[in-house]
Parts: C-alpha cells; structure tokens; sequence
C-alpha cells in the first residue's frame, strides 16, 4: 500500500486530571477505510478533535504527506483537505442542496454564479451517485439525504482524510447500506476514511482496518481480516480493575419501584425492570443507549408516554419533577451546567431549592440559619471543601460541585435517587467519596439507580446491571455474573444477553 | 481580613462600592459648583428618584428572570392620567382609594405581559415592546388629548409631595421618598426571605436548573411581570402627584431610565444576581449626575445626556474592573485558606493515627 496521507505521532494530550490522549500514533492511508473504536472517554473525540484543529496536541505531531502540519481549527483542516462529518449533520436548513455544498467556498468569485454552481452540485452528486435535486431546499431532507451533503461538501472540498464521528448513530439499517455505499465509493476515489462508530457489526462490515483505543492508549491497530469481534470487544475493556471502591453488600429490602414496559416514543421502548430498597441497579449503555432518557422519564422531566411505573404498590404517573419529588424520588443530572445547579447561586440555596417550602417559619418566611445549618451539614457529611457555604458554587472545583448538587437531592430524602454519570469529570478521591457515599445510602435503605458510563464503576457500585442500547434493553445481569466483556458485548449489540427479565 | 473573606462574597460589596461612588460625585461637584451641596439640593434629589427608583424595583424583579419589561414608561404614562381624570371628575376618591386604583390599573397591566411572557412564551422583549407602543395608544385614545392640569386634581394630591413626614434641619424627609424606601425595604426583603424571592434568582441563574428542582416557574415569572406592573402603577401616582400636568407624552423614556438604574445598580441583565437596594443605588447615582450636570456651567447642555451616557459606561466600566480585581482576591485567599485548612486536617489525622 502506498504512503500514509496522515499520521499523528507520539500525542499527548491532558485535561486537567484525565489523559485523555497518550502516546497515540496512527497512521491513516489514502483509499482506507480506518475504523477507531472505544468506550466512552477512550479518547476518540479528543483524537478527532486534534485532527480537525479543534484542540492543539500537548506533545507529538500531525504529519501529512510526510510534511510536519500544525493545524490551528477548522478552516485551516479544510485547507489542507481534512474534514469531518458527525452524528448530526451540519445543515442550514433555509439554504438549498447546491448552496449547502458550496457553504465553505470562499474561492468561487465574488459573485455567485448561479449556474455553474448547480452544475457542479450535479457533478459531484451524481459522482456519488446521489439523486437530489440541488435546487431544493435542504429543510426536509432525511438524516441520509443530509448526510449524502455533507459528504458532497466534503468532496467538493477535495477532501483527501474525511473523518465520520459516528454518522450512521441515527440512521435505519437502509439508510446505513447507502452511506456505506457512498463511503466504499468515496474510498475507490482515493480518500482516506477515519471511521467513527459504536455498533461493532457495522464498523467491522465496512472497516479495513480497526484500531482500538482504551483511557486514552491505542491498544492495537490491525487489518480488518485479521481480528475477530471478541478480540475487539476484549481489547476495548481489558483493562485491570483499578483499585476500586467495592459497594458493601447490602440487604435487599422490600420492592420499592417497578417499571413496566415503560417507552417514549423514538427514544425508548419495553423497558422492565425492578429496583428493591437498599439495593443499587446499575445502567450501562455506550453514548446514544437513552439510559438517560429513562432516569428523565422517572423524574417527570420528559415524562414516558407509555408503560407503567409502579411506586411501593401504588401505579403512578409522573408528569413533572414538581411530582416525583412528591413521591420521594430524586435525579442527580449528568450534566451539572446545564440542570443540576444554579452556578450564580450560593451552596445554601443551591441545596435547599427543591425543599424551600420546608424551611419557613409560621409567618411564610425563609429560616435562613436552619437552611445554612443543614448545608454545613452536608458540608461535613460529604467533605465538601469550600470557603464558605455562602460561596457562589460557581467557584468551587468540579468534584465539590458535584457534592453539593448531590447535597441538593440527598436533603430532599428521597426514596429511590437516580444518578446520572455521578462521577464524570471528578478527580479519583472525590470518586471515591461519591462511591462511598452511594454505598453508605444503600446501606440506609435508598433505592438507587446509577448510571455511568464507567463501565468498572457500574461494576463495582451495582447489585444488578440493566444494559442498554438504543433504547432497547438488551439484558440485566445479576452482579455476579457480570463481566466487562459481558456487558460491552450487550452494549454493542453482539448479542443479546442470556438472563433477559421475566416480565 | 480572613473573617472579611470569609463573610462576605464580592458581589456583596458591589453596593458599597457604588455608595462610595456616590459620595466621590457629590465631592467632585461641590468642588466644581458653588453651594452645590446643600439641604435643598438633598431634598431635590430626594424627591426626584422616587419614581425612576419604584420602577427600578419592578425592573429588578423581572431582571432575575432573564426578562426586560419595556412597557412600563406606558404604564406610568397611562396610570397616572387615568387617576388623574378619575380624580377629577370624582374629587371626593379618598388617598387610599386612589392609590390603589393606580396600583389595580398597573397591575392589569403587567399581568398581560406576565401572561404573554410567562405562559404565551413570547420573548419578553418583543411582548413589552408591542405593550409599551400599545399601552400609550390607550392613552392617546382615552385622554383624547385633553391634559390634566394642576387645576384640575384635588388639593390633597397637588400638595403631596412637598409634605414632609419629619426633617433634620432643612433636610426634609418627604412622604413619597418615604414610600419609595418602604417599597425598596419591602422588596429587599422579599428577594431574601421568601421562597418567591429565592425563585426568582434561581429561574435567572438557570431556568433549566430550576424547573428540575420541581417549582412552578411559569408562575413566578408571571408574577414578577404583575408586580413590574403594580408598582409601575404606584410610580405612575407618584408622578401625577409630582406633575401635576400631565399630558399624553407622560413618562416616556422611563422604561429606559429604569433599565439604566437597574444595569448601573449591579442586576444581571442574564439573570440570577443583584439587588433591589443595588437598584435604588443605581436609580441615585444616575439621578446625581443629571441633576448635577444640569447645574454645572461648564457643560453645556446639549452634551449632557452624552456626559450622562458617558457616565453610566465608565460606572460600569469601573464596577467591573473592581469586582473582577476583587474575586481574584478572594479566589486567592480562600486556595489559601483551604491549603491550610488541609493542612490542618493532615496534621490532626496524623495525631489521631
């Protein structure tokens, strides 16, 4: 085979308290289609996200055709004839098919020359062979019309390394036959294919070589006819257990939630599953699983719209978070910024929020010394380190704000809490606070939900693993007989797992 | 200074420092003018903010929801004709009964576009926008371009805002600053010990966040839209009484002097922080300079407005610059004090063990 169009050599990149990209080299050859898999945070977006110039390399270098290029964003990746295609294609809607595929054309003249444009639109489509009208306004397209302009984009742009993140996540099984005919049409034209996906069929059906990354490392990079998918899947995981807090074994208690065929439409379907006091049922799932699409469901953020849940015996629906906090069940979001707390707001009021209306006095006001006194309590309980907890949490680290919003819905003593990614982003002691702690409320009879994508923390945290994959349930596994390989092998839909729940 | 750190939170300062501000104005001008400051300047100044102040109050409310309420130049505008032509046609409407008309007509008022905001999920610039240009074509329709005149309200009214409640020398306490003051202690308290109040920061901070904590959001922003409303309604009694004559172009360009109080006084105009007392700050300092640039020769007056803008940029500018520089402070001092705190810790663990 001939030289390698791109090459990354030794790179390194930190952030903060992960390494998120170590010593990776790889090497991506013209008319290749280079699949690069991993769990969640293997390191695949920041892999991505240094050939597109997103973010600068610490240490190592980007080479292409053997020249050493630095590449500052994406403007600059274009003209070297780099590009990327992701999971939601980036179309303007108000634009038509030919516009969209000449959107980054700086060089075309200072007029639009309406015409040629539509011709070459043409050109390049029917190279593709796509049938779209150019003329038409890309507002309607399907996902796989949509995509099929991205990658006219990235053809007219005479793209040498296009990288797919993930283009196929919400496509039908027809729609990805006739990506990956565009994709083998576009390796034929000499194109080097960085190839992005979470569903191992798939990428082992259109790869020609597979590489595997794992906390930041490449663990190995082979030709596709000489690995097998276990090989893969093993390479993926097969990591040592780090020394990892273990969930003390906890008495399970009476049934305190059961979910029946519980789905969203287009999101989620047919899930089941039970969840008994003092007991922690883990949810693993790769990114696009919905596992938390269905702690929103229970919490009434976006409520289910079929199936049933059923709290300590009583059928309930769910319709707003005003009302599951009613019924004693609480979610601790994965995403701290955006739901879980008010940044410009003390660790004081933070923590009371959902619970104000119980701090008042006889007169309708505020008792601000027993709101402070109970976050000084959780102050304590939890080691929280802050000046002071009149300190806007805007200013404390990731792992102390990640106490404190689990401050917040712990005050409200809830029955059943669900946690989402509870220690994403926290450095390694506060994860094992927080582990301690989720093993500390089984222990005092708190159902709890935990989801991650920290495969060895569900492990280790879980009595029971429910395992999801594109809002299906593909099995639960009772803790003994759950393994990294079991599980991953369920999450990539290899096949299903054998102890499906007897609904 | 650890204690200071650790009691108070920068932002908590923001007021100190704009009363500090105030103070530098006031001396920069007595140098500047002769007898500038003095009791009748005080009492000038006392009644002159009153009503930008009231607004400002209701401004605030509806600042920490992320919000803007347009419309309430319109609302004093038509409240305080309104009043004024009940008045005269009904003179015998006691004090109280024509307080709480102006309040009733300005709460109407801002609950439209509470409801339309709120509820309708139009955005409220766009809702109080087509509010502001509505409200002052009802009066432009309703007052058939007719004036109020001092001639025609009742004595009660016309003689209000000179009375004093008590004075210190020539420095008259007014009745109406005293309406003003209870209406910003009212709110202030509000804001700090009602649930309400908490909302409210927490729907500007992160509405998100807060619809997840599980509290009827839509409901508080209604209702910080009808209060907006509300005391619009009492600034537009204040400002009949203070006018008098009142034409259909009465308060216009407050809405505008109520948001450049509120922005001057330190309220996130993304929600989520800041202060009532803040707002009055605020509403006081600008009220300051344009009564002092009024009197100081030196400018003419056709540049007094840009002064004025001028002004309002560098207090701004000025109060962002020294709240940045004092977050580094604190942010250092308190790495500091968790170093330490630590460190103890590490020493007594190390005794214990």
């Amino acid at each position: 085979m001939a030289e390698p169009v791109l090459e990354m050599r030794h790179v390194f990149k930190r952030f903060d308290m992960t390494q998120a990209l170590d010593d990776v080299s790889l090497d991506i050859y013209p008319g290749e289609i280079h699949a690069l898999v991993g769990e969640n945070g293997a390191g695949k977006s920041t892999l991505i996200k240094i050939i597109t110039g997103i973010y600068r390399p610490d240490l190592g270098e980007l080479r292409l055709d053997d020249q050493p290029v630095t590449v500052n964003n994406s403007q600059e990746a274009q003209a070297l004839g780099i590009a990327a295609i992701y999971q939601e294609p980036m179309i303007f809607p108000d634009l038509n098919v030919a516009e969209n595929i000449f959107i980054s054309h700086q060089d075309r003249g200072p007029v639009v020359r309406w015409g040629k444009m539509y011709r070459d639109a043409e050109d390049i489509l029917s190279k593709l062979d796509v049938h779209l009208d150019v003329r038409m306004s890309a507002r309607g397209l399907t996902l796989a019309a949509q995509q099929a302009v991205e990658i006219a984009k990235a053809i007219s742009l005479n793209v040498r390394v296009l990288i797919m993140d993930e283009p196929t996540a919400s496509l039908s099984a027809h729609e990805v036959t006739q990506l990956f005919q565009l994709v083998r049409s576009l390796r034929s034209q000499g194109v080097a294919i960085l190839f992005i996906g979470h569903r191992l069929e798939e990428v082992l059906s259109i790869a020609d070589r597979v590489t595997v990354l794992r906390d930041g490392k490449k663990i190995s990079s082979r030709l596709r006819e000489e690995v097998t998918p276990e090989q893969v899947i093993r390479d993926m995981v097969g990591r040592d257990v780090e020394d990892f807090f273990w969930k003390a074994d906890t008495e399970r208690g009476e049934l305190l939630l059961s979910v029946r065929d519980l789905g969203r439409q287009n999101v989620f379907h047919d899930i089941n599953f039970d969840v008994y006091r003092g007991e922690v049922l883990g949810f693993a799932g790769l990114i696009g699983s919905r596992r938390t699409d269905v702690g929103l469901a229970l919490f009434g953020i976006e409520p289910a719209d079929s199936g049933e849940i059923i709290l300590e015996g009583t059928r309930r629906r769910i319709h707003s978070p005003g009302e599951a906090l009613r019924l004693g069940i609480a979610y601790a979001t994965e995403d701290r910024r955006q739901l879980g707390l008010n940044m410009t707001m003390s660790m004081v009021a933070n923590v009371t929020l959902p619970t104000l209306t119980s701090y008042l006095n006889p007169l309708g006001l505020i008792r601000r010394r027993a709101e402070i006194s109970t976050a000084e309590e959780f102050r304590e309980r939890l080691s929280i380190r802050t000046p002071s907890v009149q300190a806007d949490v805007e200013r404390l680290s990731g792992g102390n704000q990640q106490k404190v919003m689990l401050s917040k819905w712990l005050n409200a003593g809830p029955k059943l809490l669900i946690l989402d990614e509870p220690t994403r982003g926290i450095d390694v002691g506060a994860k094992a606070e927080v582990h301690e702690m989720i093993s500390d409320l089984a222990a005092r009879g708190l159902g709890v939900i935990l989801i991650s994508s920290d495969l060895p923390e569900v492990l280790a945290m879980s009595d029971r693993i429910l395992v999801m994959r594109e809002g299906r349930q593909m099995g639960i596994f009772e803790h003994t007989d759950a393994t990294e390989e079991r599980v991953m092998t369920a999450a990539m839909g290899q096949y299903a797992a054998e102890q499906e729940v007897g609904a | 200074m650890k204690f200071l750190i650790r009691r108070f939170q920068p932002e908590q300062i923001r007021e100190l420092f704009l009363a500090v501000l105030i103070v530098l104005v006031v001396v920069f001008f007595s140098s500047q003018i002769p007898g500038y400051f003095n009791a009748r300047f005080v009492n000038r100044i006392s009644t002159s903010v009153v009503v930008v102040a009231i607004l400002a109050v209701g401004q605030t409310l509806v600042f920490l929801t992320r919000n803007f309420d347009l419309s309430t130049g319109s609302i004093v505008g038509f409240t305080a004709y309104f009043l004024g032509q009940q008045l005269w046609h009904h003179p015998a409407i006691p004090p109280w009964a024509a307080v709480l008309i102006a309040i009733g007509v300005g709460t109407f008022m801002g609950s439209i576009n509470g409801l339309l905001v709120a509820y309708g999920r139009v955005p409220s610039v766009i809702v109080t926008i087509a509010t502001l240009a509505i409200y002052r074509s009802f009066l432009v329709e309703y007052s058939d371009a007719v004036p109020i005149t001092t001639n025609n309200l009742p004595d009660w009214i016309v003689n209000l805002p000179p009375l004093s409640l008590f004075s210190v020398g020539d420095v008259e306490f007014r009745v109406i600053f005293g309406i003003m003051v209870l209406v910003v202690i009212v709110f202030q308290l509000i804001l700090n010990y009602l649930p309400f109040g908490r909302r409210l920061y927490a729907i500007g901070s992160n509405p998100d966040a807060a619809q997840v904590a599980g509290f009827p959001a839509q409901r508080m922003v209604f209702t910080a839209f009808l209060l907006s409303g509300a005391l619009a309604g009492l600034a537009g009694f204040i400002f009949l009484a203070r006018f008098g004559n009142i034409s259909v172009l009465a308060g216009i360009g407050l809405e505008f002097a109520s948001i450049a109080a509120v922005v001057v006084g330190g309220v996130s105009n993304m929600g989520g922080s800041g202060t009532v007392f803040g707002a009055f700050l605020g509403a006081l300092l600008i009220d300051l300079l344009e009564n002092s640039l009024f009197r100081w020769q030196a400018i003419s007056e056709f540049w007094r407005d840009a002064i004025l803008g001028m002004l309002i940029l560098l207090a701004v500018a000025i109060d962002f610059v020294v709240i940045g520089r004092l977050r580094k402070v604190w942010a250092r001092a308190e790495l500091e004090m968790s170093v330490e705190e630590a460190q103890e810790e590490s020493e007594v663990a190390a005794h214990a063990g």
